[in-house]
Parts: structure tokens; sequence; C-alpha cells
């Protein structure tokens, strides 16, 4: 056959082609006449506030017409709306100021997400056996205030609320739902939780709450652990903040040490990397506070916050530097030099948070950490450690653990929202055995993740685009700050606003809960309402309220307790006998997954790790002396045991984390958590032991031994995106083996 | 030795034109895999598997080749919508049905609400008029069919707007609709169509006026 055949067999090919094609059916639907009337193909911002994390921010929402295929009156149709396609920060927004994480642009899957929960299920069949049946919004809340009623006639303590601890106005109206209820106050369960922190700040410096860092005007930043830039605290604005610490004033360049065990992409980015024996930064503080005081570099003024420290008259006797270098591991000649670095150029700030405060010393740590700052007189000074002014809210009293919950009488009724105690809890604490006591499990998730696939009614909440949202954050801005919004676009499903169903539960119940809100907007009004008659309506437009909080309703700090014991330095403990378990486990926050409540997202998936490049997956990572002592290469199959449990995962070999360490991502080993995020990787949560702090009870998640032992040949699980021009990489697939 | 350029496709040719006839045989309505209704119907929470979904710019295999021969298909419309009767009452195209037309890229179509704008009072008795007010009673909007329109793997946008503030004529592109009834495509919008006007008028010619 020669070419000019060919072209002609083509052209009758495709002429037969495009007639059997011919009325081709159009994919007819029904239409459904639209809400709102659009200017098609132009874009309309709209404010809002980013649910992924407690920071907070702003966003601004670039809303466009698009037809949209939803379900009205049980018919499936089409309709034409005004929907999300694009998130940034709010220019204006003091903790956004325009700028957005690779999280938050990716808080715009969750609305459009495949698995999205579209109307409310009530269980069939086995408890989480995932059996599920649509039911009405009518059934659903009359089922949840039945079992309610039973519960007021059964006594008080028949019901319970556990939440993620999220920083907005829903956890005080589910605080007000209990207590009005005569039930405990809300059991708050955060994996990475910083409530060891907020305990020492509200010792040292009265306030109960997360440190805001004046970044842009420090000339020295020493961080102790603290993933600032990436998934600690409030990273948005410190990443904004610390751009312009760099670059931002003309002839001055901050400096940024960073002291922890293993690399963070936050230690990456600093000048100096100090390598410290794990549980052993405080140490290291009062090393540099030693070496202050001796040489009288600054003013010898610990404060309330020195006061703490045993031996702070006596100028640190215990923490001279040849005791620190045996304890921490880092040289005399560079903790006398940090001093004077950290001494001379003022304003100077440490930051502590995320690892070493996970550790069961975690509270002497970080107590060491603000009599340093103290010492360098970085509190409420520019350049130094403040606290968001925060709005007085009533405060919920007697709050019980996780653990204690679980341990205690099953309650008759059991509210979960926005948390998943059953993939972030330690299995010691038998979160699964104690929720499938519970008679009643009611759940507000948008998906159906590991515990609310044991619920029996799931009532799926809006995206936060498609309702009010609101956060208030607790840390990231030097004045007073309420992020508010309205929704920026209409619901796509059947679903509602969780407040709103709350609240119309309260008011269905045998004995009405009296809460003093029809709806949840207007309890957000009426928080904003002491800041002046114009905040309300100046919130809406630049999504939140930002200034002066008047003196009457701000949180005042708490006077110094005169009882209160002094701390000392004591070795942290670790579950699991160092002979037999020789590495720490440290268990950290993944860059796209935080505790894991973002796995189920697929840009976050394919973002790759900012130290490793790995993807979709799960791995450990060794130094690559052990890895070479055990025999370990990349990518082939470790096994990690603790004395609660094993994991099998592919191993990377990092040279920026200690020989005695291994590290995981945690976010990973979804058992039910969406396509995109189910039997995908390990859960390092699953081998942890209980370790807890004793002042909070909040977990030590980084107090656990383990050993390591390789198990097989790579097989192909652990995904990089390559450094060599390939987009990824299977080590030791093909060409690699 | 001579060794034909295409030697080695043209063995393949002749399979080839086979299977791209039985593929195109069966491309009347292939690939439909929405999902399907909610009804009611039992839910499974657990990990779902996702949709195998065939994903190129057109939706059937036999699009493709309509649109790679430039065969357009006529448009079903909802109504017999009568353009003439409106434009002869003296209504301008711009004013109340494409009325987005000035201010961006697309014209937009009206809703049932906007005819009820004015059919709420005019021409109630008409049987088209009482169709519509019942829909809109129901909920339920027109279902418009797209008359003009570019492929997406074109690559190619035109933006209303500045065309309408250029004092381009409606019927310049879209013929003379004044005089029809249901809209039809009057005019093949073809690259020279676009290239030769934009020459007349010393509109900028780049290619990334339209292709970006």
């Amino acid at each position: 056959m020669d070419r000019r055949t060919f072209i002609k067999l083509t052209a009758i090919s495709g002429t037969s082609a495009t007639l059997a094609s011919c009325g081709v059916p159009e994919h007819q639907l029904i239409r459904f006449v639209p809400d709102e009337e659009l200017v098609p193909g132009v874009a309309e911002w709209k404010p809002s506030v980013c649910p992924l994390c407690n920071s907070g921010c702003g966003l601004n929402v670039r809303v466009m017409q698009a037809d949209v295929e939803v379900a009205k009156d049980g018919q499936q149709g089409v309709v034409r709306m005004g929907v999300a396609k694009k998130l940034e920060g709010f220019a204006t927004h003091p903790i956004s100021q325009g700028g957005l994480c690779a999280r938050g642009q990716a808080a715009i899957q969750v609305t459009y997400h495949p698995d999205r929960i579209v109307q409310p299920l009530k269980r069939t069949g086995e408890r989480g056996a995932g059996g599920f049946q649509q039911i009405t919004w009518e059934q659903a809340i009359s089922e949840l205030v039945s079992q309610l009623d039973g519960v007021a006639t059964a006594g008080p303590q028949g019901l319970a609320v556990v939440t993620g601890g999220r920083r907005s106005q829903r956890q005080v109206l589910l605080e007000q739902f209990a207590a009005k209820f005569g039930a405990a106050s809300p059991v708050v369960y955060e994996l990475f939780s910083d409530d060891l922190l907020r305990r020492a700040n509200a010792m040292s410096f009265g306030f109960a709450q997360l440190p805001t860092f004046d970044l842009a005007n420090a000339a020295y930043v020493i961080g102790f652990g603290a993933d600032f830039l990436g998934t600690w605290n409030s990273p948005v604005a410190h990443a904004s903040a610390y751009g312009r610490m760099k670059r931002g004033r003309p002839g001055i360049r901050g400096a940024f040490v960073q002291v922890e065990a293993r690399i963070t992409p936050t230690g990456a980015s600093a000048d100096q990397w100090v390598a410290a024996n794990p549980g052993t930064e405080g140490v290291l503080a009062l090393g540099l506070a030693h070496v202050i005081l001796r040489d009288k570099l600054r003013p010898a003024d610990g404060g309330r916050a020195g006061a703490l420290i045993d031996g702070w008259a006596a100028g640190l006797p215990d923490y001279a530097p040849d005791k620190v270098t045996t304890l921490t591991g880092v040289s005399t000649t560079r903790i006398e030099r940090l001093a004077k670095e950290i001494a001379e150029r003022s304003p100077a700030v440490a930051i502590v948070g995320g690892v070493p405060l996970a550790h069961t010393n975690g509270l002497f740590t970080a107590l060491a950490v603000n009599a340093l700052n103290q010492l360098l007189g970085a509190v409420g000074q520019k350049g130094g450690v403040f606290f968001t002014p925060q709005l007085s809210r009533p405060q919920a009293g007697g709050r019980r653990t996780l653990a204690q919950l679980t341990a205690g009488a099953a309650p008759r009724v059991l509210i979960v929202d926005d948390a998943n105690p059953l993939h972030t809890a330690p299995r010691a604490w038998k979160v699964r055995e104690a929720f499938e006591k519970v008679p009643f499990i009611v759940s507000f998730a948008q998906f159906v993740d590991e515990t609310s696939a044991l619920a029996d009614l799931i009532l799926p909440d809006h995206s936060f685009l498609e309702a009010w949202a609101d956060a208030a954050p607790e840390s990231g801005s030097i004045q007073g700050v309420v992020s508010i919004a309205p929704p920026a676009m209409k619901p796509l499903f059947q679903t509602r606003a969780t407040g709103d169903v709350l609240l119309e539960v309260s008011r269905k119940l045998q004995k009405p809960l009296g809460l003093p809100w029809q709806t949840y907007d207007e309890m957000l009004k009426a928080t904003l309402a002491p800041l002046g008659e114009t905040a309300w309506t100046t919130a809406q437009k630049q999504a939140g309220w930002w200034g002066e909080l008047p003196k009457a309703v701000a949180v005042q700090p708490t006077p110094a307790d005169p009882k209160a014991p002094t701390a000392t330095y004591a070795a942290p403990t670790f579950d699991g006998d160092a002979t037999e378990y020789p590495f720490m486990f440290l268990p950290y926050a993944s860059a796209a997954f935080l505790d894991g409540s973002l796995a189920h997202l697929p840009w976050m998936q394919e973002l790759p790790d900012p130290m490793t490049s790995a993807m979709w997956t799960s791995w450990v990572e060794l130094n690559p002396k052990t890895a070479e002592r055990l025999g370990i290469e990349l990518g082939d199959q470790v096994e990690v045991t603790s004395s609660v449990g094993s994991l099998r995962v592919p191993a990377f070999l990092n040279p920026g984390l200690s020989p005695d360490i291994i590290a995981m991502p945690v976010g990973q080993g979804h058992t039910n958590f969406t396509r995109y995020a189910s039997k995908r990787g390990s859960n390092p949560v699953d081998i942890l032991a209980p370790m807890t702090h004793v002042e909070t009870g909040t977990l030590a998640w980084a107090a656990t031994r383990v050993k390591v032992a390789r198990v097989g040949d790579p097989d192909g699980s652990l995904i990089m995106f390559s450094a060599r021009g390939e987009l990824r990489e299977h080590p030791h697939e093909g060409e690699y083996r | 030795m001579s060794v034909h350029r295409f030697g080695i496709q043209m063995r393949f040719a002749p399979a080839l034109c086979a299977v791209m006839t039985c593929v195109a045989a069966t491309g009347c309505g292939w690939l439909d895999d929405r999902p399907a209704p909610v009804d009611g119907a039992p839910y499974t929470a657990s990990a779902q598997t996702p949709n195998p979904r065939f994903t190129t710019a057109h939706e059937t295999f036999g699009a493709a080749v309509n649109d790679y021969f430039w065969v357009k298909s006529t448009p079903q419309q909802p109504i017999e919508f009568p353009h003439n009767i409106h434009v002869e009452k003296g209504l301008a195209c711009t004013e109340y049905c494409h009325e987005a037309v000035t201010k961006g890229p697309q014209a937009g179509l009206p809703s049932v609400n906007t005819c009820l704008i004015c059919h709420a009072a005019i021409a109630t008795d008409k049987p088209r008029i009482q169709q519509i007010t019942q829909m809109q009673e129901k909920g339920l909007d027109l279902n418009w069919q797209r008359v003009y329109g570019f492929a997406p793997m074109a690559h190619v946008r035109f933006n209303h707007a500045p065309h309408i503030r250029a004092n381009v004529e409606c019927a310049t592109c879209h013929g003379d609709i004044a005089h029809q009834t249901v809209a039809q495509r009057n005019v093949d919008l073809h690259m020279g169509y676009c290239v030769n006007c934009h020459r007349e008028k010393n509109a900028p010619n780049d290619c990334l006026t339209c292709h970006y």
C-alpha cells in the first residue's frame, strides 16, 4: 500500500465514522431555574476563611458561573450557578496577607471531592461495615432529636462530644450545647496538640495560647524544633514575616538558627542547623541563658518566666556549657558562640514547638525557652513574642481527655465533629472498642473516614465555601483578629451547616436548650457585637475583623502562681527498653496532610514532600549510617516494631537525621477515607505507645522506642519526584534495579 | 535499496482503518458513564474505586471525527424561540436576553425568569408562554443548546465585550438573526473569517490575541 492509498482509505473510514456518529444524542439533563444571575465568563472575588488548620487565614475566592449537576427533589439535573474556582490569600487579612500555603490552595478540592457525602446517611447493617442508607434531613433531625430525648430521661451524663478543638465559634456552640444539655464539656482531641505549650505560656506569661512572633522585625531567631514555616502554628503568617526578616529591610538581614534532631523544611531554611539530642532542647536553651547571665551580656531579668526555672537566681549553675555539651551533644564552643550572637543581635527571639514538646519532658523545654525569651527581652517587644489579643468567651470547665473518655463508661449518645480519633489516637487507648460500645454515634463529617464509618447517623456539613466560615486565630497577628465570611457559593448537595443543624436540634428537643441564636450567622453576629457597629458589615467584606480589641472583651493575662513548682531537667522517658528497641521513633506532621486530615485531597497526595520528594505514599527515614549498619538501601521494605505493634514501610535515607532516630510522616495509612487516601501507606500512630504528658494528659507522641529490620526488596511503593529531571521516579524499578 | 518512508505504518493501515470504522460505528452514545441519579439507593461508604472515565477533548470518538471534518450537529432547542418577533417589537439583542455581552466574554442565555419579566403579563394565552410559565413554577429552566462555539482542542477564546465596544454588529458573525425564528448557524466562524475581519479593521492579529 502506498501513501496515496492510505490517505484515501483514511478518508473513507473517516467519512463512514462521521456518518455513523451523526446524531449522537446530546447529553440531555433537565435544567433547573438558576437562583442567581451572573455575568458569564466574568470572575467575582468573594472572601472566605480557610478551614484546614487553626491559623484562620482569610481567603479570596474566585467565583464564576458554571453549569453544575445537582439533585433537587430527587431529580438529577443541571443548574447554572456561581461556583468557586480558585483560592488565594486575602490581601489585607493580617494572617494570610495575600498568601496561602499549598494546603490552603488545595482546600478547593474539599468542595468538589467526588466522595463527598451528599445527603444525610443512616447506618444499615453491622457497625463499621460501611453500609449506609440515604435519608432526608427531616428524618435525620427527628432521629437525632429522639435519641437525645432518650438521653435526657436517662441522665445528663449520657451525652459525650468529641471535637478537633477548632478555634471557631462552632467549638463554642458545641460547648454551649453540651453545657445546656447537662453533659460534660467536649473532649478535644488533636494528635499534634499544643496544649502543653499553652500551659507553659500561661505559667510563664499569663496567656494560655500559642505565641505570635514578630519575625519581620527580628534580627536573630533561634528555633527549637518548631516547623513554623511548614506545619506548626500559623505558617502563612510566619512565612511572610520571615521573608521580610530576610529581605524586607535594606541593610539588615536577620539570622536564623534551628536546633532539632531531624531536619524540617524550616530547618532547611536556617542559616545554621544545630543537631541536639532529642529531648534536650530545653537544656541547650538554658545553656545559652547560663552564658548570657555569666558574661552579663544582658540584664539578668528572667521575670516571671525565669522564676519558674530551678537555679535561675543563682545563674543556672546546672547548665554550664560543659554539662550542656554532655547532655545535648552540641560542642561547648558552639554554645558559647551562639550565646554571644544571640545576645549581641537585638531584637532576638526563641521559638519552641513541635517535636521537643512531644517528649515527656516537654513542659520543662517550653518553660526553659520561655525563660530564655524573657532574658532576651523579647516578650511583648518589637521583633519578639506577642500574644494575639483574644475575645473572651465562656470557659468550658472540667474538660476530659480522650483517654479518660474511652476508659470510662460508654455514653448513651456520642457526637463527633471535626475529629478522627480512630486514625490519630494510639491503639492502646482503645478508641474503636470504646466507640463500638456507644449505642448511638452522630457525626458531622463531610467524608466517610475511620471514625464516621462507625456512626449511626451522618449529618454532612456544608463545605466551608458553601457556609458561613469563621475562625478565631490565637496567633499569627499582633492585633486582634476574628476571621468571618459569608458563603461564597450555594450548596452543591443536600448538606447543611452543622451550626444551623445543632441550633435546630436544640430547639426541637422536648426540653429546648434555649440557646440565644436561631442560626449560626446570628451567633457570629452576636460575637462581633462588642467590636462596634460596623464590625459585622466590615468583616463580611474583608474575610474578618481586625484591630484594637476593647479591653472589656479581651482576655487578660492571669497572675503568676507563687506556689508553682520550679522546673528542672529530667531526661525524657520512652516506652520500650533501649536494648531491645534501640531507636527513638519520631512521627512528624506531614507537610501535605498535617495529622492525616487532608489525605483525601489528591493535590496533597501529589505534593512531593519538601525534604524527601516522596508522594502518594508512606516512608520511614533513617540516617545513612544506620541504614548501612542494618543493610538497608533506598526503597527497601523495612519493618518498624515498637512494644505495641509493627509497620512495613519503604526506607528513605536522610542524612539530616540523628543516627539513633527513625522518623516517619503522619497522614497516610487510612483504612477508609475516600478513594485517594484509603489503603495507601501506613499510619505511624498505630505503633505509638500511650505515653502522655503528666501535666496536660496530652499524648507525648515522640516517646516511643522502636527497632528496625530489613524485610524485603523494594516493591515500588516509594514514589519520588525526581531531582534528575524525570517527573516521577520509582527507585529500584526498571533500569534502577 | 530504497525504503519507503511510510513502509512500516503502511503495513498496519488496513487494520487501522478497520478499527477506526468499528470504533466510529459504536461512537453513538458511547461512554456515557456519568453517575446514576440519586434516588435513596443504598450508599456504600467503603473505599470506592475510581470511575474509569474516558477523558479527551471530545466526549465521544464520533464527536472528534465530526469536529475534524467541521461537521456540526444542528442543535435542538427546547422551544421554537422566535427571534424575529422580539426584534420587531423593538427589543435589542443586548437589552435583556444577552445582556452580559457588553460585560464579558460570553453573551449569556436568558433563564425563564428573564422571559417572564415581560411574559408574566404579555401574550399569556399563547401555548409556548403557558409552557414556560409552567416550567418556571416547577423550578425548571430551558435547556438552550449552544449554536456557536469552539472545540476545546482549538484553544481559541472569543470575548464578546470588546467586539461590542468596537461597534461590530451582532449580524457580522451571527447573520440575520433578526429575521429568523430559531437561531441557526449562519456563518462558519473559522480562523480565516476572524483574521480577515481583524485585518480590515486594524484589530490586533497576534496569535495570542485569541489563542491564549
